[in-house]
């Protein structure tokens, strides 16, 4: 819609009509934020228009592609799904875009997966097993539904009745298990009381991600009910995409605020760096490492609450009422790195592209699934400029990045030590 | 495919089949509009295509042989870096080769001479960094730190940082041009050596073939390699500082310092560009447009809309606001010295400095011309005039009162006379002229207007550089010649024999008014024989 009726609802590809008409080519969304271009090396942040190349996989092409698929100039191909789908949705074009020119390129790319879904032609056939697996064995990977509290350590017993639940989600559940059973520990030693989901299961962000928004509204509604149920007042990840899936995209799809989810989500680095500052938790225990931390994209750019909006665009193409945009301002930035900060012996560097320039793992929304040369691909990239900073070991907040990087340094045959951050909060926790 | 499969075939072996497509998919996503600059207005619509095939070299060896191919196959083609300079520089003709140059991105620097060796895919905001980073630093053109510096040095290429180090046609050294047959020119010292430190080289100085004021977007060949003169800078690191959208560079003042001044009139703004140009001071000094401010200002397209509403005819008419950039090359005894010089010329003039942000204004790494579509959603500069101050400032007032015929389409300005400033330390003065509409609106009176300002410009004798490839060349060459057309086309036929390379520029704009319905009533001149397209 160019102009009248409009609101942010990504099942209707007609509402990014305007913004998918008004990229002006500046290449914002693939550029590194020119007052931090860093010069000729690891100067994009767009993994898809870094690795193909072509226009037609920047945000700029989709754009253009998307509007034509929108007015019906385009007939779905095996190209089309590649571009659509051979894409991380990180957020970095939505952020570089909105430096300027506040067009929610970030939604259209939902957007016109949703619309691909609808018209039969998407997602991709590995993503339609994961669903299959989401749908009977309520985890991504379609492991059995009773092991997926295996992690939890013996000498761990969460609470039956608390204030704290934590989600722990499929990949800590069943294959990346130290995070969850490093979360619970930090959680016991700040004396913090929690439960566990009496049921739980996959929160749906392939799906979403992919398109698939029946399927994602049915888990997020029933998610969502299952939470309230236990009475819950903080909602606890340590998944970076998890956490997006539960603090925007579920009140996306539901058509609610954040806030009215009716329990706050956290993520475990805002917890724990809120317990170190009010002196709850303290990292004593040296941990001697010169590291370097990776923004997970769902934890920092695109964690931003969400609050539905609708109303009319008119004269000049302003909106009202009042949009307040999510231009990726208030991501999660600094509690990760100020907790790591405050681990004796850490020695925190800095790489190039940092913040709201990070440089996506390559794993997350689909991509790892559908297109694992691609991931991996971003991982390596990614690790270039690891190399470059001399550092022993990445550090990340999210399972998706962890895995996708360690299998990225165990094929380049690197010494490179990759971590979860919750691991390193737990070596510095004294015992 | 749109082009022949044997053709495809001999491209495909050139650069292997991943930099090569002629997927529908792909090329739409190459499309000019209908967003950017100059989008979304009757040249794009009537003079664009999709290309038919996308390919995209690494080597200038690579890009001989793709043109030599074009020639024997009779493709046409365009060069094209980032896609910035909206649809002048896409596809005008069906199946046309677009040629991408974004993995030509090798970069060299020597410190000691001071330029750089680029690649048509490197980017201004590249550029700068690596200089800053050594002690240097180069002009971001107005067309942003996204564009090509290749591109945007033979095309525009001046911001209020030309104040000091003038326009960017002297800054080319050794340059690499592949004509449109293939034939493979170097410029410059690269004429007789390897080293590209020297512009000036044997023969005619084919650099203005290059760009000419303002270039010929394509049609003359592709430039592959470029040394650009890089400048001296001080020491000091323009930090960079916050989060998106609040970035920017916080500046050391004791060696950068950018100053606003409200003056008490036009006349005082343009005699304190004089009297720093006489005094030798300052890196950078520009009139501020009014609504600059309100952009800078404004959290988003309604706040902006918000702070404009509040203008009026006079409080445009009584704005006079000096930005002055001073730029301690020497030592901080140098800001001491220039910062007093400066403060007494305004002092005299009866001018007020005003608060400053000790941050980045933009110029250095972020000119922020992406910005300029925030308020309307089109934009395009209409004019430039690179002359005197004398001849700038009329030129931005008579064109503020041919506008008034045109609002709308055009947005509610009230009666701003543009942008002028000071170049070449006053030797030269500029004007620019940016209109901004809403593109979701009938926009035939922008396109008019566009036309209408060559119109004035002849009648009332304005220097403009928008000649070549930007406006009727039969309406303009005739004035500003008497020839100038027949001579640009002669040089189009010696080059470019078979019109292969980006037709039908240059005589681009006279086949879009012959094709516009809503054109023709404005066309009060003889009518060119445009050469059939390959």
């Amino acid at each position: 819609m160019l102009k009248g009726k409009v609101s942010l609802d990504v099942t209707q590809l007609d509402n990014f009509e305007y913004d998918m008409s008004k990229c002006i080519k500046c290449k914002g969304c693939t550029w590194v934020d020119h007052i931090y271009m860093p010069g000729v090396t690891f100067s994009t942040r767009c993994p898809s228009a870094t690795r193909y190349l072509f226009d037609s996989y920047g945000a700029y092409g989709k754009m253009r592609i998307g509007l034509a698929m929108l007015e019906g100039r385009l007939d779905y191909s095996d190209e089309l799904l590649k571009i659509l789908y051979a894409c991380t949705l990180c957020g970095a074009c939505d952020v570089g875009c909105k430096r300027n020119l506040d067009l929610e390129i970030e939604l259209t790319l939902e957007a016109l997966r949703i619309k691909a879904v609808k018209d039969g032609k998407g997602p991709m056939p590995q993503h339609k097993k994961v669903a299959q697996n989401i749908s009977t064995k309520h985890n991504r990977f379609g492991s059995p539904h009773q092991n997926r509290n295996k992690w939890l350590p013996d000498n761990i017993k969460p609470a039956a009745k608390a204030e704290v639940l934590y989600f722990v989600g499929c990949s800590a559940s069943y294959t990346s298990p130290e995070i969850a059973q490093a979360t619970v520990k930090i959680l016991n030693a700040s004396g913090t009381p929690f439960m566990l989901m009496p049921d739980e299961w996959c929160c749906g962000n392939v799906l979403y991600s992919v398109g698939m928004i029946d399927e994602a509204r049915e888990l997020a509604r029933r998610n969502i009910e299952a939470v309230k149920k236990t009475g819950a007042k903080t909602l606890l990840l340590s998944c970076a995409e998890g956490y997006r899936m539960w603090k925007v995209d579920y009140p996306k799809l539901l058509n609610i605020s954040t806030e009215d989810l009716g329990f706050k989500v956290v993520h475990l680095v805002e917890f724990v760096d809120e317990l170190i500052k009010k002196g709850a938790l303290k990292l004593t225990k040296p941990v001697n490492l010169r590291l370097t931390y990776h923004d997970s994209c769902s934890l920092s750019r695109l964690s931003e609450p969400w609050v539905p909006w609708q109303g009319e665009r008119g004269e000049w193409g302003m909106v009202s009422p009042t949009l307040e945009r999510r231009r990726g301002t208030n991501g999660v930035y600094q509690p990760p790195r100020d907790i790591l900060k405050a681990i004796p012996g850490v020695e925190l560097v800095e790489m190039i592209r940092m913040r709201e320039n990070a440089f996506c793992c390559g794993a997350g929304r689909g991509t790892k699934e559908a297109f694992p040369d691609f991931a991996l691909w971003a991982a390596k990239h990614r690790l270039e400029e690891v190399k470059a900073v001399g550092v022993e070991a990445i550090v990340a907040t999210c399972p998706w990045c962890k895995e996708n990087f360690a299998q990225a340094v165990s094929q380049n045959g690197d010494k490179l030590k990759v971590f979860d951050i919750s691991e390193l909060i737990l070596a510095a926790i004294s015992g | 495919m749109a082009i022949s499969k044997e053709a495809y075939k001999g491209l495909e072996a050139i650069v292997g089949a991943e930099y090569i497509s002629a997927d529908p998919v792909v090329c739409e996503g190459y499309r000019a509009g209908p967003g950017g600059y100059e989008c979304g207005l009757g040249y794009e619509r009537v003079m664009t295509k999709i290309p038919g095939c996308v390919i995209m070299p690494r080597t200038t060896e690579e890009v001989q042989k793709i043109v030599r191919l074009c020639n024997r196959y009779k493709v046409p083609f365009v060069p094209y870096s980032t896609g910035w300079y909206g649809p002048r520089s896409h596809c005008h003709v069906a199946d046309e080769l677009l040629i991408d140059l974004k993995r030509m991105n090798d970069f060299e620097i020597d410190e000691n001479h001071l330029y750089a060796v680029v690649g048509p895919g490197v980017i201004y905001s590249q550029l700068q960094e690596e200089a800053m980073r050594r002690g240097m630093y180069i002009v971001i053109g107005g067309g942003g730190s996204q564009v090509s510096a290749i591109a945007n040095m033979i095309g525009d290429g001046w911001s209020p940082l030309s104040y000091r180090v003038g326009l960017p046609h002297r800054r080319i050294l050794g340059t690499e041009l592949v004509l449109p047959d293939g034939e493979l020119v170097l410029m410059g010292s690269l004429a007789t050596q390897d080293d590209p430190f020297w512009g000036e080289g044997l023969g005619p100085d084919l650099r203005g073939l290059l760009r000419g004021f303002t270039g010929l977007r394509g049609c003359l060949g592709i430039v592959t390699k470029m040394a650009i003169k890089l400048l001296p800078f001080q020491p000091e690191r323009l930090e960079p500082t916050g989060i998106s959208p609040d970035t920017t560079l916080q500046l050391p003042t004791s060696r950068v310092k950018w100053i606003n001044f409200t003056m008490p009139s036009k006349d005082a703004m343009r005699q304190a560009m004089f009297e720093m140009a006489k005094a030798e001071i300052g890196g950078g000094v520009t009139k501020v447009p009014i609504f600059w401010r309100a952009i800078a200002k404004a959290r988003s397209k309604e706040e902006y809309w918000e702070l404009w509403s509040q203008e009026n005819e006079e409080t445009i008419s009584s704005f006079h606001l000096l930005r002055v950039l001073l730029i301690a090359f020497t030592s901080e005894e140098q800001m001491e010295y220039e910062e007093q010089v400066l403060m007494d010329i305004i002092k005299e003039l009866g001018g007020e400095a005003r608060r400053t942000r000790p941050s980045d204004e933009s110029w250095f790494k972020n000119a922020d011309s992406a910005g300029m579509w925030l308020m309307c959603g089109g934009y395009v500069s209409v004019d430039y005039v690179i002359e005197t101050i004398e001849h700038a400032i009329p030129h931005g007032e008579n064109y503020a009162k041919l506008k008034r015929n045109f609002t709308p389409p055009l947005m509610p300005d009230y009666g701003d006379p543009g942008w002028f400033q000071s170049f070449e330390l006053g030797h030269q003065g500029y004007s620019e002229f940016l209109v901004y509409w809403d593109p979701d609106e009938n926009t035939d009176g922008v396109d008019h207007f566009y036309l209408e300002t060559s119109k004035e410009n002849i009648r009332k004798r304005f220097y403009t550089s928008l000649l070549g490839p930007h406006q009727p060349l039969y309406l303009t060459g005739p004035a500003y010649g008497p020839n100038y057309h027949k001579w640009l086309l002669k040089v189009k036929d010696e080059f470019d024999p078979k019109f292969i390379c980006h037709p039908p520029v240059p005589l681009a704009h006279d086949e879009f008014v012959e094709r516009a319905e809503w054109m023709k009533p404005m066309k009060d001149w003889e009518s060119p024989e445009i050469k059939p397209s390959p």
